[in-house]
């Protein structure tokens, strides 16, 4: 219960406060300073965080609009986590994949090193997530490829059509359709797949695919008939202006019979 | 039983009207060389009518109020049956509706139209135009969007530049410190109630005004001859032109339904044309958009008021150049209409046009 309750936070937060960060305290400071104190800044300002409208204090805590306090642990500033403190630092918000990390063989190997989300999301530069992190460059610097390139391969086709139905939405928004549920279904599905692949089973990704394939044909089905809808209305657009047309072509016609007898 | 037949005869033996009808429509005579952009009154006419029908079928379902009116525009494009249609038609109406009002005022400028006796037909025209741009300030706000609220901000803004009043003027027009409840309430009930009631009365007397003066001669062709008007009044007439109707009638149709093939082709294919992303999304007085421009037939203005050094300048230059337009039958009153004996007119017109041009391409782009 407690878990969908928290989901359901996370989809308004995403859905409604689609906000640029204020100018906080964090950035004023950090932002006129050289070095490692300021360049997470810059890192940030191309993230996905930042476009969300998250900022420096909602993860590492304190009052982003004092100045002398802005780093009091008095404040709730938490700072720089430890390596292995990241997962649960990360969790607070991005919590499903958190509990599906921590399942996984990357997860139980934290303590002896093993990756944890900035070794493959990046930090302050974090961008929206997409299967091209998943690449031999990456992995390598672990472990061997090959298992990786298996994952990459059964989720691939997954992935593309979620990337095709996020395009296909935002285009149907920028109509004027109102795509809220199926922006809601596709971010749950988004959602359920990506703590899917952050198990890192190969045999759960091949079994539960087709489960996911039959979830976003629902979705895509949606998109369909409004796309067919859209369709009909430009057929019968077409078919307005052509007889606008053909009855413009008419008055003239009499206008000039009326002129030739003038 | 012929009843329209009937009806007629009872009005006619109370109120005369067929000899009424035959004076306004077949025995109304107007010049044989009237040209396409003489229909653009006509065009208007109907955009017009096409506005107050959409429009009302918007009022049925639109609510105006802030926690309200963005939902209920949502609603009127995905759930009112054919809400999509009248919505779009409605926006992309209004936009048609300033191409058709530039055109017609550029057609009377360059053909002298707004000379003596009509000098009043060009201000009642002139302040139309005006009214235009009003009804469209104030319907940019009712679906109370990001760009609603962020551009009425802006525009109610400019006014805060003027001395003395500047601030109370702000607080006029919005309302209270900002843009919010009260502001919307007052531009509905401008949108819906004072501004229609003012176009109606002032399209009127537009008329009147055109029908007492009589339509104008194009200044075209060999037999034309600049005309000179005494101190009395006088009618402007065309003994050996044609009639009204159905000859001149049938070219304004032909018009309008060409005018609205243009308009129910963007509206079916491309009304993001005139609507941009950020009417897409619901006001938020927290997060102000990054590049929020006006409209197309306001970014001359938006322009000028960013390359002045101070607002001041910039709505008083604007308040000159709009003043010039109104007043110009006044300034330039000789009887000579015809462009190519008007060299220096057209020089100031082109160049006028081009600034007007040059500073809404600067100001999308800037």
């Amino acid at each position: 219960m407690m878990r969908k309750f928290l989901f359901c936070g996370l989809l308004l937060l995403v859905f409604t406060l689609p906000a640029l960060a204020e100018d906080t305290v964090c950035l004023q400071c950090h932002g006129g300073q050289e070095g490692r104190l300021g360049a997470p800044v810059g890192q940030w300002q191309t993230s996905i965080h930042a476009q969300n409208g998250i900022s420096c204090h909602d993860c590492h805590g304190g009052d982003p609009s004092d100045f002398a306090m802005a780093m009091d642990p008095s404040r709730g500033f938490i700072g720089v986590p430890a390596y292995t403190e990241v997962p649960a630092f990360c969790a607070r918000c991005h919590l499903g994949v958190a509990e599906d990390y921590a399942a996984s063989a990357h997860g139980q190997a934290l303590e002896r090193g093993g990756p944890q989300c900035v070794v493959c999301h990046g930090n302050h530069a974090v961008v929206k997530a997409s299967i091209a992190l998943i690449n031999e460059q990456s992995c390598s610097r672990c472990h061997s490829y090959e298992r990786a390139a298996q994952v990459k391969q059964t989720i691939s086709e997954t992935e593309a059509t979620l990337t095709q139905l996020d395009t296909k939405i935002v285009g149907l928004h920028r109509l004027g359709i109102d795509t809220q549920k199926i922006k809601g279904e596709l971010f749950a599905g988004r959602n359920d797949f990506r703590r899917l692949f952050h198990t890192v089973n190969l045999e759960k990704m091949r079994a539960q695919t087709d489960e996911f394939g039959q979830r976003l044909g629902k979705v895509q089905a949606q998109v369909d008939s409004i796309e067919s809808t859209l369709s009909q209305r430009k057929m019968l657009g077409g078919l307005v202006v052509l007889l606008l047309l053909v009855a413009g072509g008419v008055a003239m016609l009499i206008r000039k019979s009326y002129h030739d007898e003038e | 039983m012929n009843l329209p037949k009937i009806a007629l005869d009872w009005l006619d033996s109370r109120l005369g009207v067929k000899e009424l009808i035959h004076q306004n429509m077949g025995g109304y005579l107007l010049p044989r060389n009237v040209n396409l952009w003489y229909t653009m009154g006509a065009v208007l006419m109907a955009l017009f009518g096409l506005q107050f029908l959409t429009g009302i079928l918007l009022l049925v379902y639109y609510v105006p109020d802030t926690e309200k009116a963005f939902a209920s525009v949502t609603a009127i494009m995905n759930e009112v049956p054919f809400g999509w249609l009248f919505r779009y038609l409605h926006v992309v109406g209004s936009n048609v509706i300033m191409i058709v009002l530039l055109l017609h005022m550029l057609s009377v400028l360059y053909m002298g139209s707004y000379k003596r006796p009509r000098e009043l037909t060009w201000v009642s025209g002139f302040t139309l135009l005006n009214l235009g741009l009003v009804f469209c300030l104030t319907g940019y706000l009712l679906p109370w969007s990001q760009l609603s609220f962020w551009a009425t901000t802006v525009a109610t803004d400019a006014a805060g530049a003027i001395p003395l009043v500047g601030e109370s003027l702000v607080a006029f027009l919005r309302g209270g410190p900002s843009v919010g409840a009260a502001t919307l309430g007052r531009f509905f009930a401008l949108h819906v109630m004072v501004l229609p009631l003012g176009l109606m009365g002032l399209v009127g007397f537009h008329l009147f005004c055109v029908r007492r003066a009589g339509i104008s001669q194009p200044p075209f062709g060999k037999d034309y001859q600049p005309r000179t008007f005494g101190a009395g009044f006088e009618h402007e007439h065309h003994p050996h032109g044609v009639p009204f109707h159905p000859n001149y009638t049938i070219k304004d149709l032909g018009m309008i339904f060409f005018v609205l093939a243009f308009l129910v082709a963007i509206t079916f294919y491309a009304p993001w044309l005139f609507i941009p992303a950020d009417a897409l999304e619901p006001a938020d007085p927290f997060v102000t958009p990054e590049h929020i421009k006006p409209e197309w037939y306001f970014l001359w203005a938006y322009q000028t008021l960013k390359i002045f050094p101070s607002k001041l300048l910039g709505l008083a230059a604007q308040a000159a150049a709009m003043t010039f337009l109104a007043l110009l039958p006044f300034i330039d009153y000789g009887p000579e209409r015809r462009p190519a004996k008007r060299p220096l007119f057209v020089t100031c017109y082109l160049l006028g046009i081009l600034l007007v041009v040059g500073l809404s391409v600067w100001g999308h782009y800037s």
